[in-house]
This record gives C-alpha cells, sequence and structure tokens, in this order.
C-alpha cells in the first residue's frame, strides 16, 4: 500500500461538483463547526439563516432560492445509521448499513429513484458530525457484529467532497474501526482527499457506479466520464484502497451489448481484477409514482418507456427475461477478464440469481454474509 | 354582506359570455335543475355590473338553469344580488371562499380559476392564497397543468370537468400538439375510453411514442386500424391489448410461449396453469375443481403420474 504523496492534482480532482452561490443555514445547525468550514470554501456565498423548514416552508423557500445553486446545512434529528432500504424479502438484499450525512446530488442523472423519494428539492448536508460519531461509537460496539457502511444511498459520497471535507473526517474514524468497512460510492472523480488523506485508510472501498458510455452520455448528467471514473479508482487503487464497482442501473436500449462491453474492457484496462473488492448488479427499477418525475425532470429521456412490470415489491423492473439477457451477458464479459471476482445482485430475486450464477443466497442475511467475508476486517475478527 | 344590493332583473340583463370570474364549467347537476323548476331560486347569486350587462360573480350553474328553464318556458324576472364599490380583488375572493365552502373544484374549474387569479393578483397573492385555497402545490407541475387544460379544446375540457380524464392524463397530453389531442378525443368518443383505462392507454400510447421516437399521431391511426380489423369496432379490451403488445413484446411472446407449451402436454386439460404474473418470481400456480372424494382422488392420481420432466419443461424460462 503506498502512502499519501504530495503531488499536485488536476483540478477536476480538487473540484467540487456542486458549488453553490448560496447556503441556507438551519438556525439550529448555525453552531456546528461544519458550517464555518464549508462557508469558507465558497467564494463569497450569500448566507442565509432559516428556522428548521417544515413540509410547506421547503416549497416557499424552494420559490426563493433555486436548488440548482443553494447548498442547505442542517442539523439532522433522527438515526444517522440506518439499514439501506432494500426491498421486500422477494428480492435479496445485501444488508447494507447507511451513514447518513446528506440528502441529494446535482449530478443530474435521469434516472435517479432520489427524485421520487426525497421531497427536499435542496442538496442538503447534515453537519451535526459530532452526533453521527457519537451514533457511530454506541452503534459499533455491539460485540461480534460487522458492518458495511456506505455514505452514497441517498446522495454521491465525493461530489462536493471538495467543499465539504467529509471524506477524510470519515476515514478518521473508519480507518481504525476494527469491524466496520465504509464504502464511499461517487460518479465523480473529487478524490483529492483521498488521495491527499495522510493517516490510515483502513480497509475503506472506493465504489464507482458504471455504465455503458452511451448512457453515461445521455443520462448521467454531469457525471465523470467512464474514462475518468477508472482513471481515478486506479489512482485511488494505487493509493491504497479498496475498489468497488457498481453496474446500476443496467438499462436495455438498442445496442446495449457492445456498449456493456466496451465498459467492461474500460475496467479491466484499469484495473486488475484483485483490484476490485466486488462489483453489483442491478437493472433498472423504479417505484411507479417516479415516472411521471423522472419524465418531467428529464423530459428526453425514454428510460421508462421499455417492458416494464410490476415487480414482486411494487417497483417497476424490466420483464424478467430481459433482466436475464443482461445480466448472463455482463456476468460472462466480466469473467472473461476475472473469473474470480465477487459479482452480486442489488435486488434480485432468487430465480435469477440461480439463472445467472448456478447458485443464489438463501436470505438476506445469507448475501451479507458472502459480501462481509470479501472484507479483510470481517475474516480477522472472525478468526481472532 | 357589504357593498351589496338586492335587485332583480332577467336572465336576458345576464353577460354570459363574460368569465372573469369562472368559478363553474361543466353541466349543471339534475337535481338543482329539478329544485329550481320546483322551488325557484331561493339564494340569490351575485352579480356585479359589467360593460355587457351584468356579470356573474357567484351562481353561474344556478343561473344558467334559469336561463336554460326562461328558454322553455318564458323569461321571469329573478331576485339577485349585486355588488358595488368592490374591487375585482374581493369579488373574486368571495367567489373563490363561497363556493369553496360547498364544493370541490374539477380540473378545468381549478385550471380557469388559478388562469384568471394570475390576471388579477400580484404573484405572490397568487401563491399564498390562491394556490393553497384550490389545493395546488407550489411546483411547476401543477402550474403547466393549469395551463394547459386552459389551452385545450371544448371537448376535451368537457371529458375533464366530466372526470372522464383525470390529472395524470392531462400530465401525459399536455406536451402532446393539438392534432394529437384532438385524435385522441376522437379515440374517446369512438370507444367510450373512461378515466382509468383512458389514462392506461394514453400512457402506453406515450411511452410507445418516446420509445419509437414518434408522434402519437402516427401512431393512433395504426392501432385503431388493427382493432377495427379485428373487432369491426374499437373495442376497449382489444385496443388495451394491441397497445400492450405493441409495448411489451417479449413478455407478449412469453405468454404464447407458455399458451403454446401447455398445448404439449395432454395431462394439463383437467387442470389451470398460471404463471407467476408477468412471469415475475418463480411461483406458478396449479389449480383445479372437483366434486367429491372420487374425483379427488382420480386427480391425485392423474398428479402423481406426471413426470418431473414434463414440470421442468412447463416452468421453463430461459
Amino acid at each position: 500500500m503506498n502512502s499519501a504523496a504530495e503531488v499536485s492534482h488536476p483540478a477536476k480532482y480538487l473540484r467540487s461538483l456542486f458549488r453553490p452561490t448560496t447556503v441556507l443555514v438551519e438556525d439550529e445547525a448555525s453552531d456546528c463547526p461544519l458550517v464555518e468550514s464549508i462557508i469558507d470554501r465558497l467564494p463569497n456565498p450569500e448566507v442565509v439563516v432559516v428556522k428548521r423548514p417544515t413540509g410547506a416552508d421547503v416549497d416557499r423557500l424552494s420559490q426563493d432560492f433555486s436548488p440548482l445553486t443553494t447548498l442547505f446545512l442542517a442539523r439532522h434529528r433522527g438515526r444517522f445509521l440506518k439499514a439501506c432500504p432494500g426491498t421486500a424479502e422477494t428480492y435479496r438484499c445485501c444488508l447494507y448499513q447507511i451513514l447518513h450525512l446528506g440528502l441529494g446530488c446535482n449530478i443530474g442523472c435521469s434516472y435517479c429513484v432520489l427524485q421520487g423519494y426525497l421531497n427536499n428539492p435542496f442538496i442538503t448536508q447534515f453537519v451535526n458530525l459530532d452526533d453521527a460519531f457519537a451514533e457511530l461509537d454506541r452503534e459499533l460496539k455491539r460485540p461480534g457484529t460487522f458492518y458495511r457502511i456506505g455514505t452514497g444511498e441517498f446522495t454521491d459520497s465525493l461530489f462536493m467532497d471538495p467543499l465539504t471535507g467529509l471524506a477524510p473526517r470519515l476515514l478518521d474514524y473508519f480507518g481504525r474501526c476494527p469491524n466496520a468497512v465504509l464504502e464511499l460510492k461517487t460518479k465523480s472523480v473529487a478524490i483529492a482527499g483521498l488521495l491527499d488523506y495522510p493517516g490510515e485508510i483502513g480497509e475503506t472501498i472506493v465504489s464507482w457506479s458504471l455504465n455503458a458510455p452511451q448512457v453515461c452520455a445521455k443520462e448521467e448528467g454531469h457525471a465523470a466520464t467512464i474514462e475518468e471514473r477508472l482513471t481515478a479508482a486506479a489512482l485511488c487503487r494505487q493509493r491504497g484502497y479498496r475498489i468497488g464497482l457498481h453496474f446500476d442501473p443496467l438499462l436495455d436500449f438498442s445496442g446495449w451489448e457492445d456498449e456493456y462491453r466496451q465498459t467492461v474492457a474500460s475496467i479491466f484496462a484499469h484495473l486488475q481484477g484483485d483490484d476490485i473488492i466486488w462489483i453489483s448488479i442491478g437493472a433498472f427499477r423504479f417505484m411507479p409514482q417516479v415516472k411521471d418525475v423522472l419524465k418531467e425532470n428529464h423530459p428526453q429521456t425514454n428510460i421508462t418507456a421499455g417492458e416494464f412490470i410490476r415487480g414482486l415489491d411494487g417497483k417497476q423492473r424490466y420483464f424478467s427475461d430481459i433482466r436475464r439477457q443482461l445480466y448472463r451477458f455482463l456476468v460472462t464479459e466480466i469473467r472473461r477478464y476475472a473469473p474470480n471476482v465477487f459479482i452480486y445482485f442489488c435486488m434480485e430475486d432468487k430465480y435469477l440469481w440461480q439463472d445467472t450464477f448456478g447458485l443464489a443466497p438463501a436470505d438476506n442475511q445469507e448475501l451479507g454474509c458472502w459480501l462481509d467475508r470479501c472484507c479483510y476486517r470481517f475474516n480477522r475478527l472472525n478468526s481472532a | 354582506m357589504n357593498n351589496v344590493r338586492t335587485d332583480h332583473c332577467f336572465p336576458a340583463d345576464i353577460d354570459f359570455a363574460d368569465r372573469t370570474f369562472p368559478f363553474s364549467y361543466g353541466s349543471w347537476p339534475v337535481r338543482l335543475e329539478h329544485s329550481i323548476a320546483t322551488a325557484g331560486l331561493l339564494q340569490p347569486p351575485l352579480l356585479v355590473a359589467g360593460e355587457n350587462g351584468f356579470r356573474i360573480v357567484c351562481g353561474r350553474r344556478r343561473l344558467e338553469v334559469v336561463r336554460n328553464l326562461a328558454d322553455k318556458f318564458g323569461q321571469e324576472e329573478i331576485s339577485v344580488n349585486v355588488a358595488e364599490k368592490s374591487s375585482l380583488q374581493e369579488l373574486f375572493r368571495r367567489a373563490l371562499w363561497e363556493n369553496l365552502a360547498i364544493r370541490e373544484f374539477n380540473l378545468v374549474e381549478t385550471a380557469d380559476i388559478y388562469s384568471a387569479a394570475l390576471k388579477i393578483f400580484a404573484g405572490d397573492e397568487v401563491e399564498n392564497e390562491v394556490m393553497p385555497a384550490l389545493k395546488l402545490p407550489l411546483r411547476p407541475r401543477f402550474r403547466e397543468r393549469c395551463q394547459a387544460i386552459v389551452g385545450f379544446s371544448q371537448e376535451l375540457r368537457d371529458l375533464l370537468a366530466a372526470g372522464s380524464v383525470d390529472a395524470e392524463t392531462v400530465d401525459l397530453i399536455k406536451e402532446w400538439s393539438s392534432a394529437e389531442r384532438s385524435a385522441l378525443v376522437d379515440l374517446v368518443a369512438e370507444s367510450n375510453l373512461r378515466r382509468n383505462k383512458l389514462r392506461e392507454v394514453v400512457g402506453r400510447l406515450d411511452d410507445l411514442a418516446r420509445r419509437d421516437q414518434i408522434s402519437p399521431l402516427e401512431l393512433l391511426p395504426a392501432v385503431r386500424q388493427a382493432v377495427l380489423a379485428e373487432a369491426g369496432n374499437i373495442d376497449v379490451e382489444l385496443l388495451r391489448r394491441h397497445l400492450k403488445a405493441r409495448l411489451y413484446p417479449q413478455l407478449t411472446a412469453a405468454h404464447l410461449e407458455f399458451v403454446a407449451r401447455q398445448e404439449k402436454f395432454p395431462w394439463l386439460k383437467p387442470f389451470r396453469l398460471d404463471p407467476p404474473p408477468d412471469f415475475e418470481g418463480g411461483e406458478y400456480r396449479l389449480s383445479f375443481t372437483f366434486t367429491g372424494s372420487k374425483e379427488w382422488e382420480k386427480i391425485c392420481a392423474q398428479l402423481n403420474a406426471v413426470a418431473l420432466e414434463d414440470i421442468d419443461e412447463l416452468c421453463r424460462r430461459s
């Protein structure tokens, strides 16, 4: 593992994808140190202190302040660590834990399901980090329990990291944590904070969401290109991070085979199979009500006009034959380069597991255990 | 009521074409006509003097009934309230809250009221007062929906006011051209499609148009012709099936293939075998009916004789 080197990074690794001109600060959060630190990193932002907004206030605030250029700094009052809102037991879920530090992102992916879930249009950063770490201290004390924890479920883990400086703070904590690994998921390349981190990075996983080049260009807003993401992944690997890759959502479109083949080839032009801790795969799915929001926000996209059926969890999913074709193709392509890399499905049923891999986890616990075993810390914890 | 005098006038004195206060759209309830025909106009409408006669502030439906009855039975003087020295905003507010106290607005009324309010009130008054009163969230989608409805043809507005077209359908067709919407109205007239099924049909047309990058206007005649050729009329169920088959070619093929596969197994005749809904999950359902123990015994024997390879073949998905 290499240690952090004093190097100058390309500007893109240093730049936050979100550069707000206005910062709304919830009055009860204004004394949190992260507020000042974020504001200091912005050039002349308009700072407005607001009372803790209710639903109607949020609508009103969004009339006065454009969500496109406004960052909301708030105190989170609920639990920071929560189970990933996977899905019904009918589909296998990996029992991931989410560290809930922010909401929303401005990358603008047309397929983003957050469009239908979040009732707050502002990109929101929770700033009461002391409360978050105190909760982690309490939670991670449970003996014999191993945690896979991510911050990229309700936001992108790194898209504004140069602004928040959160990743180094998290590394300070998780680098020393014996029974947990942190996964940072992103479509950005704002990795300077990771590369320059001087301390123990532990077994932290940096993951990139990948897709076909055409999907990246048409549906993923101003996310980094696939090449940029993989170049950043290779740099993070050099620094000693383990790399996760997530093909989610896979889309069914004309010519998808060639496109996904191209992405798989790009992966292994930048990384070795052993560099990758896991690759997850999930076909596009969404709650029915998201369809209207998605079409409203992205009138040009036609990604919801496929053969979507109502899944057993109420979500719209591609008809299973289509999912099977997508999965088999992608798994075969990946296996050509990396026969032993761990591949799993995110929210898929046991029949498609069986059809694709020839085996299926009996339940969510088993799938969770498979992923835990990919982590060295889990193995050390269990052999101790 | 302040600044209001009681007066009398004939229906002919009223400017029915004026829509400054557009609080009613659509047909009036039969019971209202029956009530007025029987008991007369008990609640005087609120009017205000205008250039072409009295403008209706509140009570349009009552007055339209009165006018309709007058056409049949001759003009009779009616008792009315006439507002004086009141601003447009005051009258609009009065009409809004008086109507809200007794009924819900339909989609056309909501859109018309919102649109009229934009001309009468400042922007923040519309947002703070009118939109909440109309239960319109302060989001572009709802404003755009209202603006679209105001511009729809009368035929389509009539369908909306009657509840035959819902808000979700409006959101789908608001981007369509007037020719496309007109073709849809023709289809509705031909097929008697209403509300939920109409929403499904429009949703599928919209999905197909997006997927194939063509106009719904190109799709509609082809689908219509196909249905006509098969049924001789625009049968709603057939129309739905045609659209589903076009939008779900692989799923449709899977269903047809599953049905064809069952034909290979004569032992299935007394049973009904259903695949998982849309082939999602892996649970097949076999059902049968029986009338007593003998029949039960016979069926069990038949089932016991089934080769496991047959079951694998029937449940094969790949």
